[in-house]
């Protein structure tokens, strides 16, 4: 409950102006984008609909309209309007979405650069349904580098690289399909289904997520390759 | 109730407007001009001297002048010593310090220099209402604009500028939001639109949306030192190159180029060739000319105009759109003008842009619009702006943390932990960055802060949530907790390119200081002006190709001599600094002229009448 500091009326949390006198609530701890602006927990949402409750807050909120009002109103329409941009641009992506789903629902982060587990030892902790991709891969990217080394044509290696490239593309969009199913999944059972399936749901969208985050840093890594020897092949 | 204005407040010009029962209205002179050159000029008994009286005098005094003051905003000596060589004042400070600028024995801030402008603004607004016949003709609230592209220093040295200037300053808003807002009001429209506003020293590319009255900014690039200015000095280095000799690299015979380089910078919008012309005087005792074309001139200017490409690119993919995407591309800024920078426009958006309404106009009108919208609580249109840099702070080993990202929608708000490196320490200092690169050293320098009245506990324990906000406006405030305990905790910012608090205070109460001083100089500069205009009114009606034989048929005897003794009278005196000499000549030369000015409006009218006769046959 949040309490009203103009007329001391209790409030739901998810209100953003009070039921007994209509002024701006303060903020509290708000921690649930989804409810803040009045979408259920659900994953796949339509980015037009978003984007109008996006105008329509803002409209209630923003600074602009709380010129004249008290400092308190004034401080809650700041706190109100910063929380409304952040949960816009977590919800309008739909990673950033799926990442804030599941720090709702109460899983470790998703991130890359989760601090706890250090962002420097990547190679530690490949997730082991890419372990045979990734072997392959950095086999090849080694191969790579000795024959630059040795000169060969940078043309030619280039190949070589747009061919080592495919099969962790085509792992993308098999993960891309994956997220999509599972956010299918988790809509249509979502909060009703039984807390070991609803938690089965969300680790597997979190393990997901982290091995896209890994395939993304691969495709970094051919990225960053590939344009030194870009490089290399017009320096003659 | 007091009024509240819009200001543009520009490099080259300042301009402001305000809201006629919603509509946007520029505020001009009697001579119907819009523009304050912002310019000023210290006189010899310290008079300040602003717009064009500043202007004039910066040819014959350009030692004692100071333009383009924006270029200085919120910025530290070595970002400018590059660009001081060939102006005329001198530039100074501290490294890592605010710019001060000299002239004469007296030394400013760029926010003092500023402040000028801004007061010749609201005095010009506060004529205006009075005029009018408003009661309350006060202004003391203002919005005022900013380039989209300056930093956290900058926009907080503008708002210090408006405080110094006795100005509440009720938004600072970016420019080519601004510009958008204008717009905005004719059409109802909606869609995709990209502002490129290239004005007098700075660019900015805005994209935005814009739906329901919602003007909501995706993305937004630019550079703070490109614009007009530098071309001008382009030009003004070549000549210099041309004419080489000490002689010439004095300020006055700098001056005299820069206004020649000017205009004919203005010709070549127009025709294709022109002349760059200096007239021989006894400074440049030579003179100088110099036939341009057009193709000339972009041949010096490409590469500078190349340069608002990239942020043009940078600002669509922040947008993730592609130039097909814009539904619209709107000019604003006075370098719009050139037709290069229409050609360049038009080939990165693949269409032809926008520039119905004047653009040294336009960003003013908006300002007035979102100013409107704060006091009046209007509700058909709001803008959502972003944050032009992202802000972080100074981690292990040099490296920037971001907190709050780039082109994210202000206000915007981010939370970081701290704790304690040592038992029972109570402080910690955070260094607060702006910027896109990772490294502290390559982005710009915005604060250190020094969190205070941490409770004593062993090392790693204290958990110290540190709040930054971005407001509306696009400035920055901190605020810090220790979790643990619920301690708000005490918070000094040291501004690494801005004034303290303290230092505004001192210079609002130096200011009242020389508020008396200033109010005697601003009735003497309205009595020159006010002599200005009898003397060219006389000057026309005795220029009149007719004047002759109306002279001949009308005047008594005697009459024009009268006139020609006053008109010399008031002429003798009307530099000089005696208010009470010019107002009496000034009155002198309207009753000597009174009798002229009635014959010759009935001449006038009889022409008129006589012309719709023959029309009518």
């Amino acid at each position: 409950m949040l309490e009203c500091r103009n007329c001391g009326a209790g409030a739901p949390v998810d209100e953003h102006f009070c039921p007994q006198c209509s002024r701006i609530l303060a903020l509290g701890r708000h921690g649930d984008y989804f409810a803040f602006v009045g979408l259920p927990r659900k994953l796949l949402i339509d980015p037009q609909d978003l984007e109008r409750r996006f105008r329509e807050l803002s409209r209630k909120f923003h600074p602009d309209y709380f010129y004249n009002a008290t400092p308190a109103e004034r401080l809650a329409s700041l706190e109100r309007s910063s929380y409304l941009n952040d949960a816009y641009r977590a919800l309008k992506n739909p990673v950033s979405r799926i990442e804030h789903l599941l720090a709702i629902e109460g899983l470790p982060s998703a991130r890359s650069e989760d601090p706890s587990t250090g962002s420097g030892d990547q190679a530690a902790k490949v997730p082991p349904s890419l372990l045979e991709e990734v072997f392959a891969l950095n086999e090849e990217l080694d191969e790579i580098r000795e024959l630059r080394e040795s000169g060969e044509d940078p043309e030619k290696l280039l190949a070589r690289l747009a061919t080592a490239r495919q099969p962790i593309e085509e792992k993308r969009d098999e993960h891309e399909r994956q997220l999509q199913e599972l956010s299918a999944r988790w809509d249509s059972r979502g909060e009703h289904a039984p807390a070991a399936e609803k938690r089965a749901t969300l680790e597997a969208l979190r393990e997901r997520l982290l091995e896209r985050n890994y395939i993304n840093n691969l495709l970094g890594t051919i990225e960053r390759e590939g344009s030194g020897l870009q490089a290399t092949s017009r320096e003659p | 109730m007091s009024k509240v204005v819009g200001i543009d407040l520009g490099t080259t010009n300042s301009l402001v407007a305000y809201a006629d029962e919603g509509r946007p209205v520029v505020i001009r002179d009697d001579n119907g001009d819009a523009l304050v050159p912002s310019v000023v000029s210290v006189g010899e008994d310290g008079t300040i001297y602003v717009g064009r009286e500043a202007q004039r005098r910066l040819l014959a005094a350009p030692s004692r002048s100071v333009y383009s003051v924006k270029r200085f905003m919120g910025r530290g000596i070595e970002d400018v010593e590059h660009e001081s060589a060939l102006l005329p004042f001198w530039v100074s400070g501290d490294p890592g310090g605010v710019v001060r600028i000299g002239i004469a024995d007296r030394e400013f801030t760029p926010p003092e220099i500023s402040a000028f402008i801004l007061r010749e603004l609201k005095h010009r607004a506060e004529e205006h209402f009075r005029q009018r016949g408003d009661f309350d003709f006060e202004v003391d609230r203002a919005v005022i604009t900013v380039p989209a592209y300056f930093n956290d220093a900058q926009r907080t040295a503008t708002r210090d500028a408006g405080r110094l200037a006795g100005l509440e300053v009720l938004r600072i808003i970016n420019e080519p939001t601004a510009a958008s807002l204008a717009y905005g009001l004719d059409k109802r429209s909606r869609g995709t639109i990209a502002v490129y506003d290239l004005g007098g020293g700075t660019f900015d590319i805005s994209i935005l949306k814009v739906e329901d009255g919602v003007f909501q900014v995706l993305s937004t690039n630019g550079d703070t030192h490109l614009g007009g200015d530098d071309i001008d000095r382009l030009l003004l280095e070549q000549v210099l190159a041309e004419i080489a000799g000490p002689k010439e690299q004095d300020p006055t015979t700098v001056e005299a180029i820069r206004r020649a380089v000017i205009q004919a910078k203005w010709d070549l919008s127009d025709i294709d060739e022109t002349e760059i012309r200096i007239e021989p005087s006894p400074a440049a005792h030579t003179g100088y000319r110099r036939a341009i074309t057009r193709a000339d001139f972009e041949r010096i200017i490409r590469p500078l105009v190349e340069r608002t490409l990239e942020p043009c690119r940078q600002a669509l993919g922040d947008a993730g759109l592609q130039p097909s995407d814009i539904d619209e591309v709107v000019l604003v800024g006075g370098s719009t003008r050139i037709p290069l920078v229409r050609r360049v426009v038009e080939e990165v958006f693949g269409r032809k842009p926008h520039s119905d309404l004047n653009p040294d106009e336009v960003v003013a009108l908006g300002a007035a619009v979102q100013a409107d919208i704060l006091v009046s609580g209007r509700r058909e249109m709001l803008l959502l702006d972003v944050t032009p840099l992202s802000l972080g702070i100074e981690t292990m080993g040099g490296v920037v943390s971001k907190i709050i990202l780039r082109n994210s929608t202000i206000p915007a708000s981010g939370r970081e932990m701290f704790t304690t490196g040592v038992d029972n320490q109570t402080g910690v200092d955070i260094h607060v960055l702006q910027g896109e690169r990772e490294l502290a050293a390559d982005c710009r320098s915005l604060a250190h802060l020094h969190l205070g009245g941490i409770p004593p506990m062993p090392a790693g324990l204290p958990r110290i949530e540190v709040r930054f906000q971005v407001d509306a406006n696009g400035i920055l405030s901190v605020g810090a907790r220790e979790l643990r305990t619920s301690i708000e905790q005490t918070i000094e910012v040291k501004p690494s390119y801005g004034l303290t608090d303290q230092e505004v205070e001192r210079m609002l109460i130096e200011s009242f200081e020389h508020a008396e001083a200033d109010f005697e100089a601003r009735l003497l500069i309205d009595a020159r002006n006010e002599a200005e205009t009898v003397i060219q009114a006389t000057d026309k009606v005795l220029r009149r190709p007719d004047f002759a034989a109306l002279a001949d048929e009308q005047l008594e005897a005697g009459e024009r001599e009268r006139i020609d003794a006053a008109l010399a009278d008031l002429k003798a005196v009307i530099a000089g600094s005696d208010r009470g000499a010019i107002q009496e000549k000034t009155l002198a030369l309207n009753h000597a002229t009174q009798h002229l000015a009635e014959v010759t409006m009935n001449r006038t009218v009889r022409e008129a009448l006589a012309g719709r006769n023959v029309k009518d046959v």
